[in-house]
C-alpha cells in the first residue's frame, strides 16, 4: 500500500480510468469491507458504505491531496464516515447497537496479509498504551461512531469534557504511535 | 490545540462538521502540523480490525453500480458538495439503488434472505422507498430475527433438540412459507411467546417462547440479538421471575455479531412466574443475579 502509488492510482481515477479503480478497488477492499464489519457489525451495512466510499471516490467528492495527509488515512476516515451514516440511520429505525467498550483482543484469523498485520501490531501497541479511558472513547468514538450526547451518557461524564477528552486520547496515540517510529520501530 | 479550528478536529473525524466547515477545516489542516498527524494516527485505526472475508459478487455489485451512478448522473450541482450532507448522500444513494439493476439488489436481497424470508421480501422489497438501498433489505425486527436463528440456533444447540428448534422457528414465520418440506413430526406448539425489551442503557432485542414437546415436556427458548459484546468469563443469564424469586433459566455468550440464544428445560408451568429477564453476569452459573438487567418483559 505504497503511498506513491495510491496517489498516482487516485490520479488516473480523477481522470475516470476505471481500470485505476477497480485497481484501488482490489487493493483495499478487505481492509476496508473488515473495518466497515466492524464497526456496522452488519455485513449488508457494511457493503453499502463501502459502495458508497467508491461512488464518492469516483465521483470526486471530497477531493483527496497530499494537504489531507496520508492517502489511506483519508480514506479510511471516508468509509468511516459513510458507516457512521448508516449506523445513525439504523439507530433512528431500531434498535441502538451494542454500547459496551471492547477494545481488540489481538485475536485474528490466520490468513491476513503480512501488511496488515505489521499495521495491526504497530497500532495494537500504540492503543495498549492508553489508559482504558481513553481505549474506550476511541472505541465509543471511532468505531462506534457515537455522538458526544451518546458518550457523555455511556461513561457518565459531562458532555463538555467528552470532546476534549477524545481529542487527548487521540493525540496519545499519535504521539506513541510517532515515538515507535523514532525507536525505529517502523520504517517510514 | 491553540486555534479554534483545532478544537474541531474531533467533530471533523466524526464526520459531523458542515460542508462549509468541513472545507475550512481541511484548509486548516494543510497549515496544522498537530491536527494533520492526529487524523493521520486515527488513519491506522482501521487496521485493528479482525479480516473478514467479503461477501459472494460484491465487487462486481459495488463497481457496477459505481459506474452506473456516473453514467446516470448529469447532475452538475450535485458533485463536490455531499461530504458532510446527508440528505445529499441518501437521494444519490436513492438514485443509485433505482439504477442499481434488478440483478444486484436479486442477488444481494436474495443472499441475506435466503435462509427465511421469501414471504418478506415479496410483500416489502417491491415498492421502491427514499431509503431503501440496493444491497440491504429493510431492517425490520422481525425479519432480522428470521433471518439469523436458524444457523445460529444449528451451531448453538444440540443436534438432538434441532427438531424442536425448527419447529418453533415454523411458528414464527407464515406457516405456508416457512419450509420447503414439512417437518416429518407434528410441530409442538408454542403457547407463549414474548418479546424482552431493553433496560434503560441498555441495547439488544430479545424473544423468549415456551415451546412444548410431543412427550409433554416445556421448553423455554430465548433468541437474542444485537447485544453488547461480553468480556472475560461474562454470560448473559435468562431468568425466570416470580415475585423476588428468581430462577436461572439458562445461559448463553453472543458471537461476533452479538447474537445468543438458549434453550432451557422447565418442567413446571409458566403460571406462576410473572417476570422473564436477562441479566449480565460477571461468569456462569450464579444462582442469583448479581449483574445489571440487561432486557426483560411481564410474563
Ligand atoms: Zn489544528
Amino acid at each position: 500500500m505504497e503511498k506513491s502509488s495510491d496517489t498516482l492510482l487516485y490520479s488516473r481515477i480523477r481522470e475516470k480510468d476505471k481500470d485505476a479503480l477497480e485497481y484501488l478497488y482490489d487493493r483495499y477492499e478487505k481492509i476496508l469491507f473488515s473495518f466497515l464489519l466492524k464497526m456496522t457489525q452488519d455485513r449488508d451495512l457494511a457493503e453499502e458504505a463501502l459502495q458508497e466510499v467508491f461512488i464518492k471516490i469516483w465521483r470526486g467528492v471530497g477531493e483527496y491531496d497530499d494537504s489531507k495527509g496520508k492517502f489511506t488515512s483519508w480514506l479510511f476516515r471516508m468509509a468511516q464516515n459513510s458507516a457512521i451514516d448508516l449506523i445513525r440511520k439504523r439507530k433512528k429505525a431500531t434498535v441502538p447497537l451494542d454500547e459496551v467498550a471492547e477494545m481488540p483482543s489481538g485475536e485474528s484469523s490466520v490468513e491476513q496479509t503480512a501488511e496488515w498485520q505489521e499495521e495491526k501490531e504497530h497500532i495494537q501497541a500504540a492503543v495498549s498504551q492508553l489508559s482504558a479511558e481513553q481505549q474506550e472513547m476511541i472505541q465509543l468514538f471511532y468505531f462506534k461512531g457515537h455522538t458526544h450526547e451518546k458518550i457523555a451518557e455511556l461513561c457518565g461524564i459531562p458532555l463538555g469534557t467528552v470532546k476534549s477528552r477524545i481529542r487527548l486520547a487521540l493525540s496519545k496515540l499519535k504521539k506513541t504511535l510517532h515515538g515507535m517510529q523514532e525507536r525505529g520501530a517502523i520504517d517510514e | 490545540m491553540n486555534n479554534e479550528h483545532c478544537d474541531q478536529l474531533v467533530d471533523y473525524l466524526n464526520g459531523t462538521l458542515s460542508a462549509e466547515e468541513n472545507r475550512q477545516f481541511e484548509e486548516h489542516l494543510k497549515t496544522c502540523d498537530e491536527c494533520r498527524e492526529i487524523a493521520d494516527a486515527t488513519g491506522q485505526l482501521p487496521y485493528l480490525s479482525d479480516p473478514a472475508e467479503p461477501p459472494a459478487g460484491m465487487k462486481s455489485r459495488i463497481l457496477s453500480n459505481v459506474f452506473a451512478e456516473e453514467s446516470e448522473s448529469a447532475d452538475p450541482a450535485d458533485s463536490g458538495t455531499i461530504d458532510g450532507e446527508p440528505e445529499n448522500r441518501s437521494s444519490h444513494s436513492a438514485s443509485s439503488a433505482s439504477s442499481a439493476s434488478s440483478a444486484a439488489a436479486g442477488a444481494a436481497v436474495g443472499n441475506r434472505a435466503s435462509s427465511a424470508s421469501h414471504a418478506e421480501s415479496e410483500t416489502s422489497d417491491r415498492k421502491p422507498r427514499n431509503d431503501e438501498r440496493t444491497n440491504v433489505v429493510p431492517m425490520t425486527g422481525r425479519g432480522r430475527k428470521r433471518n439469523w436463528v436458524t444457523p445460529l440456533i444449528a451451531a448453538v444447540l444440540l443436534v438432538s433438540l434441532l427438531g424442536n428448534v425448527f419447529a418453533y422457528m415454523q411458528l414464527q414465520e407464515e406457516p405456508e412459507q416457512a419450509a420447503p418440506e414439512p417437518a416429518p413430526t407434528p410441530p409442538e406448539t408454542a403457547f407463549q411467546s414474548v418479546d424482552l425489551q431493553p433496560s434503560e442503557g441498555f441495547g439488544g432485542d430479545a424473544t423468549a417462547a415456551v415451546i412444548e414437546e410431543e412427550n409433554g415436556a416445556l421448553n423455554l427458548v430465548v433468541t437474542a440479538e444485537q447485544l453488547a459484546a461480553l468480556e472475560g468469563d461474562q454470560v448473559y443469564q435468562v431468568w425466570l421471575i416470580e415475585g423476588d424469586n428468581p430462577i436461572p433459566a439458562g445461559a448463553f455468550t453472543t458471537n461476533a455479531d452479538g447474537e445468543g440464544a438458549t434453550y432451557f428445560n422447565i418442567d413446571n408451568s409458566t403460571e406462576e412466574w410473572d417476570t422473564i429477564a436477562i441479566t449480565l453476569e460477571p461468569q456462569a452459573g450464579n444462582e442469583l443475579p448479581q449483574g445489571e438487567v440487561v432486557l426483560s418483559a411481564g410474563i
